[in-house]
């Protein structure tokens, strides 16, 4: 059981499939650290990427490109109107954290039902096959997959990481992060900065969906399910550390998937909630509470 | 008249578990989704030890509302000892581990679930009965949270919801009193599963999931967070319109999701267009039998 | 009497105080003035138990405070005021005073549904001791009035009578008469002078230089987290040198 070839392929198979963990989680951690808000609205944003692509390949038979194009438009406009109509209008009304956290989780339902009635609760998937060609490296099985999912997330973390460095509207969400009124004396204007994070957000999980939905199957709850890890992996990581998140989102989906070799599989879902349980218990500390302050006062 | 009696029931045990998540969220002012999970460990609790121990039927009900009272505090206290936000956090570990558990040992039945729990009062007085100990459990629960809400403990928790740093500097506990009215509220949802499992006899995991947490979240805010009666008209609409959709006839497969559509679409609309509910709260505390009326 | 020692706090790289060395004597009024930032409210705030201090004790009686929550050292007798008065909208005047008693027994839901005679007698003691306060501090017919209906200095009144509610031996009033004149500053000075005179000790924050100067036995001035003169008011108020911090900065 525990031979190296099984291990190592455990650990790869992990680490490639984290990939999408930290697309969520870095999208999760990103909202929650530039826009003050818990956005499980994600999980709606999350859905209809999925669908999107979906009904792209198998309505309008267009390529695959052409679906995450198609996705990307349609999750960036709804991120678009959930920030406009939604937090937006909580905000100027001073609705309590209850409230928007209320708001959020509700819209993610409205639009899994809303996914529900058009495309049923049958698992679908984004190509019609899940099918990847797969090649053996000193024994190890490498999926077509692997390799570009990885490379993807590479890619957009190393793109945000740029742009929250050096472009001007990066640091602008760094300081709208760090203190949103002081921000707005300087001229920068927050409702700007929110929309943008929300877009992001948008774009991260769009790629997290496609990535996800052309290796494994999706139901309409799937993502509330996936945003479960997400959350966890921010908390984990500490809230307001994107990059805490990230790597906590790899640790997480690495122990996970390994977690077979040493528990029965039936109890690997339940790993994650002793994990949250034990973080809450031992690692608070871990976890910069005083950064997650009333964003939404004004 | 079975039918009617399963309904009345229904709403029963929502009113119950829509007030006392309401003592919770609008009083208490925290913020959980939990709410399910005790309502099923007080059912699964009562079930159990009546089914497979013989525990005589009211003190395996009095078990489970103990038993969920128990949990919730192992659940809370180390959430809250952090803050209200972390409860929350716990919350969404708390439901959905919960569930995975459940569904992964054999005792609870796993994902089959329980059956052939001991019935109460039916056998011996029929249904009409049991529908008469649910609406007064339920006229109790609503009596009880309205006499909470307008005693010295209201006056407490009113002023603990308005500025609770304030609060703890003139000596009260916030910590003390939220772990309580969470302990409590959870302790009402335990009673209420295991009145649930000696009426319908069967109780899965998949009846307490997390939609269950927007059912019982949309009575409370459609029906007015923080008022006495606001949950039992938001439990007795969104237990009655979903009966009234079945009369159209439609396939079960667009049913569900058409119901889930209301109840997520009411939420949304009563949050932008009507913040305060149906039944609007007094933005003031006010005493029980005080001149200026309460309720 | 309140004793703090070496008291010392940082935020990152921010000193809100800085070795801070402060008696508070009963029936004696300090007044603690400085400019804007100079970690006034700061240090009410590490007395009070809302920061922990990365170094110092503070004492109450002898009773050492340190590691005690924000409600527990208000359980054993230290009270105060906040800048932005704080009350509880939702409540009424005089509900806003019971809710200060520093024993509340209905804070416990256990107490509420098991001793029901102890409570109402626990609430009928507190109410008849509001109304006492409401009279000391002249407004015996606000009781039941809403916080949204009083006028700001009569709100700050409030605040005052509402710490008064906790019999306190330690008395902190952290800018009691900004915003505040006219009748409401003639009763706060006199509810200031009462509460001295019952052998509490006193330590008020105030910009108003003339409160400070009626009022106060002792002064100490604060600049940066520390304390850089102490003495009668008179004597800081004639130091050239600490003028210009006050108002140079």
């Amino acid at each position: 059981m525990f031979n190296f070839t099984t291990v190592a392929q455990i650990l790869w198979t992990s680490l490639a499939t984290s990939s999408y963990y930290v697309l969520f989680a870095v999208a999760f951690a990103l909202v929650l650290k530039v826009n003050g808000v818990f956005n499980f609205a994600q999980a709606g944003l999350m859905t209809i990427a999925f669908y999107s692509a979906h009904a792209a390949i198998a309505g309008l038979g267009v390529s695959g490109h052409m679906a995450l194009a198609i996705a990307l438009v349609a999750t960036l406009g709804s991120a678009w109107g959930l920030e406009k109509f939604g937090f937006a209008s909580l905000r100027r009304n001073h609705a309590s954290p209850m409230f928007v956290f209320i708001f959020t989780i509700v819209a993610s339902e409205f639009i899994a039902y809303v996914a529900m009635l058009l495309f049923g609760t049958w698992p679908k998937t984004i190509f019609a096959q899940l099918f990847w060609p797969v090649r053996l490296v000193a024994d190890i099985a490498i999926s077509a997959w692997d390799l570009p999912a990885i490379a993807t997330t590479f890619g957009m973390l190393l793109g945000l990481w740029l742009f929250l460095r050096f472009s001007r509207w990066g640091q602008f969400m760094v300081a709208v992060s760090d203190n949103a009124e002081l921000a707005e004396l300087y001229g920068i204007n927050r409702r700007q900065i929110y929309l943008l994070t929300m877009l992001i957000a948008a774009t991260f999980s769009t790629a997290g969906m496609f990535l996800y939905g052309t290796r494994a199957q999706v139901q309409p709850l799937t993502s509330l399910e996936i945003m479960l890890f997400a959350v966890l992996a921010t908390i984990l990581g500490g809230i307001g550390r994107i990059w805490g998140a990230a790597a906590a989102a790899v640790l997480l989906g690495v122990v996970q998937n390994s977690s077979i070799l040493v528990i029965p599989s039936e109890w690997q879902g339940f790993l994650l909630y002793v994990f949250l349980f034990a973080t809450i218990i031992f690692f608070p500390q871990g976890i910069r509470l005083p950064a997650l302050k009333r964003r939404l006062a004004r | 008249m079975d039918y009617v009696y399963s309904i009345i029931i229904q709403i029963g045990l929502f009113v119950i578990l829509a007030s006392s998540f309401n003592l919770i969220i609008g009083y208490g002012g925290l913020i959980s989704i939990a709410h399910p999970i005790f309502y099923g460990l007080g059912a699964y609790t009562s079930g159990l030890l009546a089914r497979d121990l013989g525990v005589p039927v009211p003190l395996t009900i009095i078990a489970g509302a103990l038993l969920a009272m128990l949990a919730s505090v192992a659940m809370a206290l180390p959430a809250l000892r952090i803050s209200g936000d972390y409860l929350l956090i716990a919350s969404i570990g708390f439901q959905l581990g919960m569930i995975e558990l459940i569904k992964n040992l054999r005792f609870t039945g796993g994902a089959s679930g329980i059956s052939g729990i001991p019935a109460f009062l039916v056998p011996s007085f029929g249904r009409g009965s049991y529908v008469l100990l649910v609406c007064a459990v339920a006229l109790a629960v609503v009596g009880l949270v309205r006499w909470i809400a307008h005693s010295d403990y209201g006056r407490a928790i009113s002023a603990m919801r308005d500025d609770e740093q304030a609060f703890a500097a003139l000596g009260r506990d916030a910590k003390w009193i939220k772990l309580s009215i969470f302990a409590f509220g959870s302790a009402i949802a335990g009673l209420a599963g295991a009145l649930y499992a000696h009426y319908f006899r069967f109780v899965t995991s998949e009846q307490f999931e997390i939609l269950m947490s927007s059912t019982i979240l949309t009575m409370v805010v459609v029906g007015g967070l923080n008022t006495p009666w606001g949950p039992v008209i938001g439990a007795i609409l969104l237990q009655l319109l979903p009966q009234a959709i079945t009369f159209l006839n439609l396939p079960p497969v667009v049913l569900g999701p058409l119901q889930g559509l209301l109840f997520t679409g009411l939420v949304l609309i009563f949050m932008f267009l009507r913040p305060g509910g149906l039944v609007r709260a007094d933005g003031q505390w006010r005493a029980t039998g005080s001149r200026q009326g309460g309720g | 009497m309140l004793e703090v020692k070496s008291l010392s706090k940082s935020f990152g790289g921010i000193v809100v105080a800085d070795n801070v060395d402060l008696v508070m004597r009963p029936g004696r009024i300090v007044g603690l003035i400085g400019p804007n930032g100079a970690g006034k409210t700061s240090l009410f705030n590490l007395i009070s138990g809302l920061y922990a201090a990365n170094a110092g004790s503070v004492t109450l009686d002898g009773t050492p405070l340190d590691g005690l929550a924000l409600h527990q050292r208000a359980r054993r007798g230290l009270a105060r005021t906040w800048q932005h008065v704080r009350l509880f909208p939702s409540l009424s005047v005089i509900d806003n005073l019971i809710i200060g008693a520093r024993t509340y027994p209905a804070e416990s839901l256990l107490r509420l549904l098991f001793e029901p005679g102890k409570i109402r007698a626990a609430g009928a003691a507190a109410t008849a001791k509001a109304r006492d306060v409401l009279a000391r501090i002249g407004l015996p017919d606000a009781a039941d009035k809403s916080i949204g209906d009083l006028p700001y200095g009569q709100q700050k009144l409030v605040g005052v009578a509402r710490a008064l509610m906790n019999d306190a031996r330690c008395l902190l009033l952290d800018e009691p008469m900004a915003g505040v004149e006219g009748q409401a500053y003639q009763a706060m000075q006199r509810i200031v002078r009462e509460v001295a005179a019952a052998d509490v000790a006193v330590c008020v924050v105030e910009h108003n230089i003339a409160f400070i100067r009626d009022l106060c036995d002792e002064a100490v001035f604060m600049f940066q987290g520390r304390i850089l003169a102490r003495g009668s008011v008179q004597d800081l108020i004639a130091n050239p040198e600490l003028t210009e911090l006050y108002f140079g900065h």
